[in-house]
């Protein structure tokens, strides 16, 4: 059953994605000393947004109904979160390999964090629509750009560890630790609540449990 | 549509206003784009509260906000009428007109791009003429141009070639994300590697990139030419628009946009050459009270 459940994910949009963010991660290990806080923060959100891609169910109308829950599916399903994790601790390791003052395990829990936030929204959309792939992963990619670059947000998140660490701000660590912990409560609710997605005007809307 | 064939006008002419009033309404209504120009506003009031030595961390906002959240509007615009295709199909306009309808959509955006650039320009407060390096005034005009309005223009161009070619849903947001962090690698290269021409072409080879660089003590002025930069991302937004209608083109058509598509890439490669040979022979630097210097 996980097999066949397995083979329903949508492989090329997470394994394409990844390596989209391999590839930019690559250029930040390489370029770890001027831009690879950056590049790196780029990498962890395509990583976020291939996770994103982990429910998209086209045909979504017709396993809705089946007997197998939301819980068992998300369970099977997430284990396509391996691919960008994967990805991701690659580059944690290179990290670590090129640059040993930064902190390997702040930055592998960056990592969980994005990619586990991607998956979360995508969660939450799985409610809704049959494939949130594209709009989870389109604002999964926004939440996680927007802070470095929104101007009251810029000095006062992290959300990259680096060496230098501004006191005033919430530091990376304490950031992604609010995010995971967030995001573990809105995946167990998504799935714990065992209503089919939302369809407007639609029959199947009157056999929600 | 429906008001078209209802009024019995099934000109193309009527069908492109029609439907671009109908797609302008959808792009303003959409959340992604109300997000952007709402951020937009509110980081350009913030950035420019105080004054400014970096100017590039202001006209920044409008390219990425305007441009790049605007790219993912249009993208999801484009796509929108993927589901119900075989409806479309057999309605009395063709494809190329939708297309185009939507492409007029990017006027929008481009307003909001130039009041950005007149909001940057009446009220952005620098701390001399040395902010914005060797530039003069028609330099700055080119710079704030190529910064502020054109990006507003092109991203929600792009989006629309996007979603005509490439069925991949995602593909907006990744897009941004790798032009995002192209110009942060061209960008940190160009600032270690001010004399290398295969970086300085690099830099160049973007949609969206900087001319200065600064501190609180000094600004930096690299190579290239502001203007032909302006005339390169011009080009670029031609050759989205020629790219998203060659989609589905009838072979009358399709000859004539490929004919067009040449001429345009032409012209982008001539533009490019011109900007990375126009412009400062060599990057300088600007201390304020001081004659800029060689680097």
């Amino acid at each position: 059953m996980t097999a066949i459940m397995l083979r329903a994910v949508g492989w090329p949009a997470i394994c394409a994605v990844t390596a989209m963010a391999a590839a930019v991660g690559a250029c930040g290990v390489i370029f770890l000393t001027s831009a690879g806080p950056q590049l790196l923060t780029i990498a962890f959100a395509l990583l976020a947004a291939a996770a994103a891609f982990a429910l998209d169910e086209p045909a979504s109308s017709v396993v809705d109904v089946t007997p197998t829950g939301p819980g068992a599916r998300t369970a099977v399903r997430s284990l396509a979160l391996l691919v960008p994790l994967c990805a991701g601790l690659g580059l944690v390791l290179a990290c670590a390999l090129r640059a040993p003052a930064l902190s390997w395990t702040a930055i592998g829990l960056a990592l969980a964090g994005n990619v586990l936030l991607g998956f979360a929204i995508a969660c939450v959309a799985r409610r809704r629509v049959g494939e949130p792939g594209a709009w989870a992963s389109s604002a999964a990619a926004f939440v996680l750009i927007a802070p470095p670059l929104v101007p009251s947000l810029a000095g006062r998140v992290h959300t990259f560890p680096t060496t230098a660490q501004d006191p005033q701000g919430l530091s990376s660590n304490a950031w992604w630790a609010l995010v995971g912990c967030t995001c573990i409560v809105a995946i167990a609710v998504s799935v714990a609540d065992r209503r089919l997605p939302w369809r407007p005007r639609s029959s199947f809307g009157r056999n929600r449990a | 549509m429906t008001t078209i064939i209802a009024a019995g006008r099934t000109g193309p002419a009527v069908g492109l206003v029609a439907l671009t009033k109908y797609e302008t309404r959808r792009f303003v209504r959409s959340p992604v784009f109300l997000v952007a120009f709402g951020l937009t506003a509110w980081a350009l009031w913030d950035g420019m509260r105080v004054t400014v030595t970096e100017v590039n961390t202001v006209t920044v906002y409008p390219a990425i906000f305007l441009g790049g959240l605007g790219m993912v509007a249009a993208f999801w615009l484009t796509r929108s009428t993927q589901r119900s295709a075989e409806a479309v199909k057999v309605s009395p306009t063709t494809p190329q007109v939708r297309t185009a309808a939507i492409c007029l959509v990017a006027i929008v955006p481009l307003i909001c791009g130039w009041l950005s650039f007149l909001a940057i320009t009446v009220f952005l407060r620098v701390p001399g003429d040395w902010t914005y390096g060797t530039l003069g005034t028609s330099g700055r005009a080119a710079l704030l141009i190529g910064q502020t309005v054109i990006p507003a223009l092109g991203g929600p161009l792009l989006g629309v070639a996007l979603g005509r070619w490439v069925r991949f849903p995602g593909a907006a947001p990744v897009l941004f994300l790798v032009i995002f962090g192209w110009v942060i690698l061209a960008d940190v290269l160009a600032a270690t590697h001010r004399h290398s021409m295969l970086v300085l072409m690099m830099r160049l080879f973007a949609p969206f990139t900087f001319f200065t660089a600064s501190d609180q003590h000094a600004v930096e002025t690299w190579r290239g030419s502001p203007w032909f930069f302006v005339g390169w991302q011009l080009c670029l937004c031609a050759v989205a628009v020629t790219v998203a209608l060659l989609r589905d083109a009838e072979p009358g058509l399709r000859s004539r946009l490929t004919r067009v598509l040449i001429v345009v890439l032409a012209a982008a490669a001539l533009m490019y050459a011109l900007t990375v040979t126009g412009g400062l022979g060599h990057a300088v630097i600007s201390h304020p009270g001081k004659a800029p210097q060689p680097i």
